[in-house]
């Protein structure tokens, strides 16, 4: 029976991104929990010689795609080949856009089953049962494999949802995957490359994200955000709003044409809380909304909701927690 | 070049939503709208038409008989024709059915560019078009802010980690795009009139070759459990304070916490 639990792990410049340390975390508490072992599938720049530090989030074997920089997609066919040469019973994927774009070719090439983003997995009764927010949020659903589905099914993870080991040591045992590198997928090149700013937090990585909307008013409202974040060790993000207004980089808009966040702390700026972005951080732990508004919908979500002046609360908070620090 | 953009009917944003005692969503009673992020992928199709880079746009749906009027919608907007794939067989269709499906509608409809929405409103991952791309061999370009079409190539713009790139791959793909292709243009009372004439093909899996035994009751997962999310304790509020007062409230809150 399958037991084992693969995980996608993306590298850049041979370092592993925080969504490869938390699913190797997470394919290490399943596969426990199975009685089998976590194995990562790694691909990206540096993948090859990054891979076995992996064993230090409790992977066992890391198979690496390819470990060069290129698009993802480029890597469905080694994937594959992995996959299929794999007893598995789950493969964990990011639920980002490189994620996806790999697990999505997984379930047509292999007629896999699909879940996600899921906001819990566990393994139980030797298959695996997903947990994830459906209908903008208004209902939480528990899925499992249909009776005689192929495996592994494929499970795409939010951020934050596994917490990455830290403190163990371990070394992975590293292998080259196979594959054709005439499949179709493998035809998708970058014409242009064009690097921009970089400031552009990650915010996959981040634990605490303090959010602006249009409320905020401009880029100079963003510099105040900004100053929070760095005391509470988080990152900016936006609502659609702010990023269409080019307030700020698009790379940091939150919500449902953008990035999927779950981080322990929310604060919402000036945001009014539309349901596409309610989507994009429903599943935040604690989420602190200020706006001018006392009726914005963003309190209908707000575990705490200071109705107030963005532009007098936020800096003073920011003082607040400096002087608390040093304190 | 000949464009087909996969559109999904889905319910309304504020809709009140419910599941059927099996875990599907209840669609009865509930108004049902074009998924917005599809009318991105019309309107790039359209855009690409307008410039000369395309010459047809065909609309290709799966769902139930009522999902036409979604086609009509795009149909008002612009673009050619329509197909509409449905049969009792797809009831509860989950992603992996759904990419065999339209993989399978597509390669009679054999487009040079099949384009899709980024995401669908009542949908979960995102793995349809992807899926789509696998069943057909064909590449994929994901998530672009604009769709390019050139000497055989398609090209997206797409975030990358700080700044964009231009992806590129040879025709025919399966391509992607986001909101920011620009706004859905709004349909004309003209175009309203022009799509009741515009043709509209219903086919069912046995039109496409499909073994409904072969789709496993089309899922490859089901739904055991569904309910409403935990009641949220009630939200706390700070107002009718001066900013330091209301600074120091909250950071007692976030210690209590331990979130700082």
């Amino acid at each position: 029976m399958a037991r084992d639990v693969l995980f996608l792990a993306e590298f850049t410049g041979g370092i592993a991104t925080r969504s490869a340390l938390e699913l190797a975390t997470g394919a290490s508490e399943l596969a426990s929990a199975a009685g089998g072992a976590a194995v990562g599938l790694a691909y990206g720049s540096g993948a090859a010689a990054g891979a076995a530090s992996l064993g230090a989030q409790g992977a066992a074997r890391v198979i690496v795609l390819g470990d060069e920089d290129r698009p993802a997609i480029t890597y469905a066919s080694q994937a594959a080949a992995a996959v299929g040469g794999a007893d598995a019973l789950a493969l964990l994927a990011p639920a980002t856009p490189n994620g996806r774009d790999i697990a999505a070719a997984l379930v047509g090439l292999l007629d896999l089953p699909a879940f996600g983003p899921v906001r819990a997995v566990r393994a139980v009764d030797g298959t695996i049962e997903a947990e994830q927010a459906t209908l903008q949020g208004s209902v939480i659903t528990t899925s499992r494999p249909a009776d005689g589905a192929p495996t592994p099914a494929v499970v795409l993870v939010l951020p934050n949802t596994f917490t990455p080991a830290e403190g163990r040591s371990g070394t992975a045992d590293v292998s080259r995957a196979d594959g054709s590198e005439s499949s179709p997928f493998a035809s998708v090149t970058v014409a242009e490359s064009h690097p921009a700013d970089a400031r552009v937090a990650n915010l996959d990585e981040a634990t605490v994200i303090v959010a602006g909307g249009r409320g905020v008013g401009g880029e100079a409202g963003f510099e105040t955000l900004r100053e929070l974040a760095e005391v509470l060790g988080g990152a900016v993000g936006a609502s659609r709003a702010a990023a269409d207004a080019g307030w700020i980089a698009y790379q940091l808009q939150i919500g449902q044409t953008g990035k999927v966040v779950k981080p322990q702390l929310y604060i919402a700026a000036g945001i009014s809380g539309a349901i596409q972005h309610r989507v994009g951080m429903q599943t935040a732990e604690n989420v602190v909304a200020i706006n001018r508004d006392p009726d914005a919908p963003i309190g209908e979500f707000a575990d705490l909701y200071v109705v107030g002046d963005l532009f007098q609360i936020v800096p003073a908070l920011t003082d607040e927690i400096r002087r608390r620090k040093s304190g | 070049v000949k464009i087909v953009v996969c559109v999904k009917q889905v319910p309304a944003t504020g809709a009140e939503k419910r599941y059927t005692d099996d875990y599907r969503l209840d669609r009865a009673g509930v108004e049902a709208i074009i998924n917005p992020l599809d009318e991105y992928a019309v309107e790039q199709a359209l855009r690409l038409v307008d410039s000369g880079a395309a010459e047809t746009v065909t609309y290709l749906s799966m769902g139930p008989e009522q999902a036409a009027e979604a086609l009509r919608r795009a149909l008002a907007m612009g673009g050619d024709d329509a197909v509409l794939v449905t049969d009792p067989a797809l009831v509860g269709a989950d992603e992996w059915a759904t990419a065999r499906v339209l993989a399978a509608a597509l390669d009679r409809l054999a487009p040079d560019v099949a384009l899709m929405g980024m995401a669908s409103d009542d949908g979960r991952g995102s793995l349809v078009p992807g899926a789509v791309a696998a069943k057909r061999g064909v590449p994929l370009l994901s998530y672009g802010a604009e769709l390019t079409l050139a000497d055989g190539k398609a090209r997206i713009r797409r975030l990358s980690a700080a700044g964009f790139d231009w992806l590129e791959a040879p025709l025919p793909v399966v391509a992607t795009v986001t909101d920011q292709v620009g706004e859905p243009r709004y349909a004309s009372l003209k175009g309203i009139m022009a799509a009741k004439r515009k043709p509209l093909e219903t086919w069912s899996l046995a039109d496409l070759g499909l073994d409904a035994g072969g789709l496993r009751g089309a899922a490859l997962t089901r739904v055991t459990d569904a309910r409403a999310p935990d009641p949220k304790p009630p939200t706390e509020r700070i107002e009718n304070v001066p900013a330091p007062e209301a600074a120091a409230r909250i950071a007692d809150w976030l210690a209590a916490r331990k979130l700082i």
